[in-house]
């Protein structure tokens, strides 16, 4: 009998459940990043809002990644509704610290899909992972770095025009420098 | 064509073959004949194992499930039964399907 099911199905249930509900994760983070920008905009911080518009550009592209696995892996990708995001932010702070809730909670979940891959001995989706966990090295990098230059320069209106000036620099050098 | 097919599995009322020259999966359910190519097995398999039987037992609406298969446009309506039939009978025949792969793997695609 011809082994069939090899042929047309690579990924076991439990591992295109969790990409899929990544697919799902990285399209809301899109979305959040979105929303962000819109505050940021409105509110006069036209860097932050680029640096946001950016943002949400990185994450649609981590999602078609994905959704292009599970695609190519002949599973079952599944376009995920996006729920709200939240709108409305109190300060500029505020805004960046969000950020990098969501930065960290990608990083934890790009991490459990690891471990079901060892789990389950899936070595090519672990090897397809290896480049997120990285990424998520430079995000979440990124995000705290922003983060820190309120901790430096402050958040009266000076610091606040200073962080603008330099929120488009924050880059991370992968320990090079 | 009828030779190549090859029984996976079967309960009391459903069994499923498989068709080595059209690669193609054979349910047959409750009188019906449906056919599947594997991608749409797995869909289907999946849809039916996601049904939870406590919410479908303590529905106020009718303890019927509708799966729409689009790939040859049906629509199944499900009892409590059929649906406890069906998760045993793909239960089953995907533990006999993994099983052949891992003859695959260790006897067939083995070269040394």
């Amino acid at each position: 009998m011809k082994d069939i099911l090899r042929r047309h199905s690579v990924l076991n249930d439990e591992i295109v459940d969790i990409i899929n509900k990544q697919v799902k994760m990285e399209a809301q983070s899109s979305a959040a990043y979105l929303a962000m920008a819109a505050w940021c905009d409105k509110e006069g911080y036209d860097n932050c809002a680029e640096f946001f518009f950016k943002q949400s550009d990185e994450e649609r592209k981590h999602q078609l990644k994905f959704f292009h696995y599970l695609v190519d892996m002949e599973c079952e990708a599944i376009s995920p509704a996006v729920d709200q995001s939240q709108h409305e932010f109190d300060k500029l702070r505020s805004v960046f610290e969000k950020a990098l809730e969501m930065e960290i909670a990608v990083t934890d979940a790009i991490h459990d899909i690891v471990r079901l891959c060892r789990k389950e001995g899936d070595l090519a989706t672990e090897e397809f992972l290896r480049w997120f966990v990285t990424e998520q090295i430079e995000e979440e990098y990124i995000a705290r770095r922003c983060l820190e230059l309120f901790d430096v320069l402050g958040e009266d209106k000076i610091a606040l025009g200073m962080i603008e000036e330099r929120i488009l620099g924050v880059s991370y050098d992968a320990g090079e420098a | 064509m009828e030779s190549t097919k090859e029984l996976i599995y079967e309960t009391a009322n459903a069994s499923l073959h498989q068709c080595d020259a059209t690669e193609h999966y054979i349910l047959h359910f409750g009188g019906d004949t449906v056919t599947f190519r594997a991608c749409e097995l797995i869909t289907f398999k999946r849809k039916i194992q996601k049904i939870d039987l406590a919410t479908l037992l303590s529905s106020e609406t009718p303890d019927v499930e509708i799966i729409h298969m689009p790939h040859c446009d049906r629509i199944f309506a499900l009892s409590i039964h059929n649906v406890l039939e069906l998760k045993d009978l793909f239960g089953g025949a995907f533990t006999m399907l993994e099983l052949n792969s891992v003859i695959h793997r260790q006897l067939v695609r083995k070269v040394f």
